[in-house]
């Protein structure tokens, strides 16, 4: 990478902004602004900055609709709104997916949305951490907050996650590297150990690095519940590992004094699913008769806890919640995107602050093709190459301030640094528009 | 302003190494997931530029499994599972050795050969999925083209997507005001 010299040329910092891309929320992001347009970023990391410093050549800035001919076109905020209102009062199966990069002020006409048209509203963590939340009703949760990760762990474990890649300044910031009130020597206070079986860049970092065989967390996990309640092991080979290296892990795990497990898509993924997290709960809570141990899920986006826990508070449903009989359901398998998708159900989707052009599979896209799809998003994406409606919205924590959830379910308010364009309008407007305008055509249909 | 340019990749395969014996396609596990490259370029937005099929068109893989196949780093190679295939581009992996993985980093290319099976688990099997290699001249397209070739939501009937000339790297669509 070439150098580049810093930023002198700005007319202000605005300081301690949050950053709007992983969970881990960074909240003391400075933003360096030149006449509206932001110019620099100090403190993000790699992911966080190149977020912030958009690529203006790719931003949405005009509502539109595709032409007979599948082409798209600008057209004014009335048409496109209004285009999108018909396609939401007219549908029977309609879904709603995405929230996760938007504020809780935007969620909440959404759901409101939701319950008028009886639609199903589901998010990202639908694709990613949503076994989990199936785990945590099964098992539990023995949930701390960062803070407390950063003051007393003395031993760090990243299991099917790749912090080093997904959220780049997790170690640095609130686990590993920096020095707490009772690890004052940072790193050198704490064992750092990571599960995967590639030798990611978290792992080239590491103290101990266990590498598994593929789809082996299950094995894994289950064999060192078996050390810690006394029993010896049969094999020789467990998941890949030597059986004396999982016995000498466990005894190292047994005496820390404050142990912390993260884990992430790898664990999710594979095809135990919800099960590994299951089991990788049911650790925690045995190693917890020994000594004090933690566990927290990676979170992807800023927001994607976030809309679980105002869905869990309103309707008592982390994702996937169906209003299609009046009253939310909530069915895994059933009322969940991909499911719907893949069978063939829905009939109109609506995708805000989400990119599932590129982030399904193939096979539950192809009935993306044979339905209109509503954008609501910042940038052209290749979910606009399915879209009917394209409305652009703002882009939250920079243009627009908004509540948002970290990974640890600490809210966090993320202010604005600079004005939107003014062509786009803020995600909380574009669906409470919405709102109103189906209601007025669903009341001229009675 | 561009951060990334290519991920910096040694060229360390070895095409005469005495332990590998050349072979037409290759049996692997796929794995999927993100790369901080893909994150950095696809939430910047840059996803119809060149430099997002660098980073998400790609298939990181063992060099030794490149010197089995003989494709050095950026040459093209095609993936297949039972859901699909894809054209990517073969490189070096960072976190060598694995041989018998490949990892694409999640995004359009990934998701063409990925299991949309949710197991009635709600999540898509991402990982673990059996797929082969082998090489071919065709060339990874960009996003765009790719989205257009795979789903053919807009392509009208009788016309083959393949054909059709390239949408190119910036968005495209009719303005109101003319200039």
């Amino acid at each position: 990478m070439a150098y580049e010299p810093p930023v002198t040329d700005y007319d202000e910092i605005v300081e301690n902004c949050t950053c709007a891309f992983c969970g881990s929320n960074c909240d003391d992001v400075d933003i360096l602004v030149k006449d509206n347009h932001v110019v620099g970023v100090r403190h993000a990391c790699r992911l966080g900055a190149s977020k912030i410093m958009e690529d203006e050549d790719q931003r949405l800035t005009v509502p539109m609709i595709r032409d007979e001919n599948g082409e798209l076109m600008e057209v004014d905020w009335d048409t496109a709104l209004d285009r999108a209102a018909e396609l939401i009062a007219g549908a029977v199966r309609p879904v709603f997916y995405g929230w996760s990069e938007t504020s809780i002020e935007a969620m909440k006409p959404g759901l409101e949305l939701t319950e008028l048209v009886g639609a199903v509203i589901d998010n990202q963590a639908t694709i990613c951490h949503g076994p989990t939340v199936q785990a945590v009703q099964n098992v539990g949760y023995p949930l701390m907050t960062l803070g407390e990760v950063k003051n007393r762990a003395d031993m760090v474990v990243y299991t099917g996650s790749n912090p080093m890649n997904a959220h780049p300044r997790h170690l640095a910031r609130y686990t590993t590297f920096p020095k707490g009130f009772f690890r004052k020597r940072g790193r050198f206070d704490r064992t750092l150990v990571t599960w995967d079986p590639k030798y990611s860049d978290t792992a080239k970092l590491s103290d101990i690095w266990i590498p598994f065989e593929e789809n082996g967390d299950y094995g894994f996990c289950n064999a060192i519940r078996a050390v810690l309640k006394g029993k010896e092991l049969k094999q020789d080979f467990i998941s890949g590992i030597p059986k004396e290296d999982i016995v000498a892990l466990t005894e190292k795990m047994k005496n820390t004094q404050f142990g912390a497990l993260f884990f992430g898509l790898g664990l999710t993924h594979t095809l135990s699913k919800q099960r590994n997290i299951d089991i990788a709960i049911q650790l925690v809570q045995d190693l917890n008769k020994y000594t004090k141990w933690v566990l927290l899920p990676m979170r992807g986006h800023f927001n994607v806890n976030g809309f679980n826990i105002f869905m869990a508070y309103e309707m008592g449903f982390p994702y996937g919640v169906d209003f299609c009989r009046g009253y939310p359901r909530y069915m895994i398998g059933e009322t969940t995107t991909i499911d719907l998708l893949n069978r063939k159900e829905c009939d109109v989707f609506m995708v805000i602050a989400a990119d599932p052009g590129a982030h399904f599979p193939g096979g539950a896209l192809a009935h993306l093709v044979d339905i209109p799809v509503i954008q609501i998003d910042i940038h052209w994406g290749p979910s606009t190459e399915l879209a009917d409606v394209v409305l652009p919205g703002t882009f939250i924590g920079v243009e627009t301030a908004g509540t948002s959830y970290r990974m640890d379910s600490v809210p966090i308010y993320m202010k604005k640094a600079i004005d939107p364009p003014e062509t786009c309008r803020e995600d909380e407007w574009i669906v409470n528009e919405l709102l109103q305008r189906v209601k007025k055509i669903k009341e001229a249909s009675k | 302003m561009t951060y990334i340019e290519k991920p910096s990749i040694s060229n360390v395969v070895k095409f005469e190494d005495p332990d590998v014996a050349q072979v037409k396609k290759l049996t692997v596990m796929l794995n999927t997931g993100t790369d901080i490259y893909q994150g950095a370029c696809k939430k910047r937005g840059s996803t119809l530029k060149d430099e997002y099929r660098k980073v998400a068109g790609v298939c990181y893989m063992d060099p030794k499994d490149m010197a089995r196949l003989g494709v050095g780093n950026w040459e093209s190679v095609l993936v297949k599972s039972d859901w699909g295939e894809v054209v990517v581009y073969a490189a070096h992996s960072r976190d060598a050795p694995h041989e018998g993985m490949i990892f694409i980093p999640k995004g359009p290319w990934a998701n063409v050969v990925v299991s949309p099976e949710t197991y009635c688990c709600s999540d898509p099997t991402y990982k673990g999925i059996k797929a082969t290699v082998e090489k071919t001249d065709k060339e990874v397209l960009l996003m765009a083209d790719l989205m257009r070739d795979v789903y053919k939501k807009y392509v009208k009937e009788g016309d083959k997507p393949e054909e059709l000339p390239s949408l190119g790297e910036m968005p495209v669509y009719k303005k109101i005001r003319s200039g």
